[in-house]
């Protein structure tokens, strides 16, 4: 059941992912503005990977839940971006 | 519960990637389509993983109890058979040790220390005495029987003092 719980949050924050694509889609505008989005979450994963140790004391997590996080969040992005420019 | 989990997952997905892949992008009603259906798409991914939460959290609450009853047999059956060892070592004890039994007993049914000792003495020392004198008077018979007989007095010392030796005497 704990599998389920994780699997449907994934799901969703990669259809959350598809469906900012699709915002992007709509206008060039709206295309910068999700680039520059990207780009912040780009720049602040950077960061998050640099500063793991001291994040992790900060959000009292383990470094290991902190890249697991991380890396999960970058395989949610993929997988949206991917579904929506792949259909 | 369950169905419904089941259902809001497959539901999610199907609306995700059903719309994105049959309908065409170009076309402003299919785009708008298309972005209500991932919409609905990430509500019923959140209701499902809602749900699936709750239900793992009452898991681990049913897991927690059963838990903590199973502790509890537990802890009563090793009370019950650590009182039953208990019991059954006094009474061995009792059996195998009937004098000791016998002071403690004697030493708690009189309250004061200087009046019990010299009782507690007296009755212990009673099978005794009745023994040694016992033991004397059958000798005072058997000495008598023997003068009845016509024994001489150093024959008799000799056989009272050494009665395994008696039936040798005699032959």
């Amino acid at each position: 059941m704990r599998a389920m719980y994780l699997a449907n949050y994934f799901l969703s924050r990669c259809i959350a992912f598809s469906l900012l694509e699709w915002v992007a889609s709509l206008h060039p505008i709206a295309f910068r503005a999700v680039l520059c989005l990207l780009a912040a979450i780009a720049i602040a994963r950077g960061l998050s990977w640099l500063l793991d140790f001291s994040l992790s004391k900060l959000l009292k997590i383990s470094v290991a839940d902190l890249q697991a996080l991380l890396i999960g969040g970058f395989a949610m992005l993929l997988i949206g971006l991917g579904v929506f420019l792949c259909t | 519960m369950h169905l419904k989990l089941f259902v809001l997952s497959a539901s999610s997905v199907a609306l995700w990637i059903a719309p994105l892949a049959a309908l065409d992008k170009t076309l402003d009603i299919h785009k708008a389509l298309q972005g209500l259906s991932l919409t609905a798409a990430i509500a019923c991914a959140v209701t499902a993983g809602n749900i699936a939460r709750e239900q793992a959290e009452q898991d681990e609450i049913e897991a927690m109890k059963a838990k903590a009853v199973k502790a509890d047999v537990i802890d009563e059956i090793s009370t019950s058979v650590y009182v039953s060892q208990q019991q059954r070592q006094q009474e061995a004890e009792q059996i195998l040790n009937p004098r000791e039994h016998l002071e403690r007993a004697l030493a708690l049914t009189y309250e004061g220390e200087e009046e019990s000792e010299p009782m507690v003495q007296n009755q212990l020392a009673e099978p005794e005495q009745n023994a040694s004198e016992n033991a004397e008077s059958e000798r005072a018979k058997r000495v008598l029987q023997l003068k009845e007989r016509g024994w001489a007095k150093a024959k008799i010392i000799r056989n009272c003092s050494t009665p395994l030796t008696r039936g040798r005497d005699r032959h």
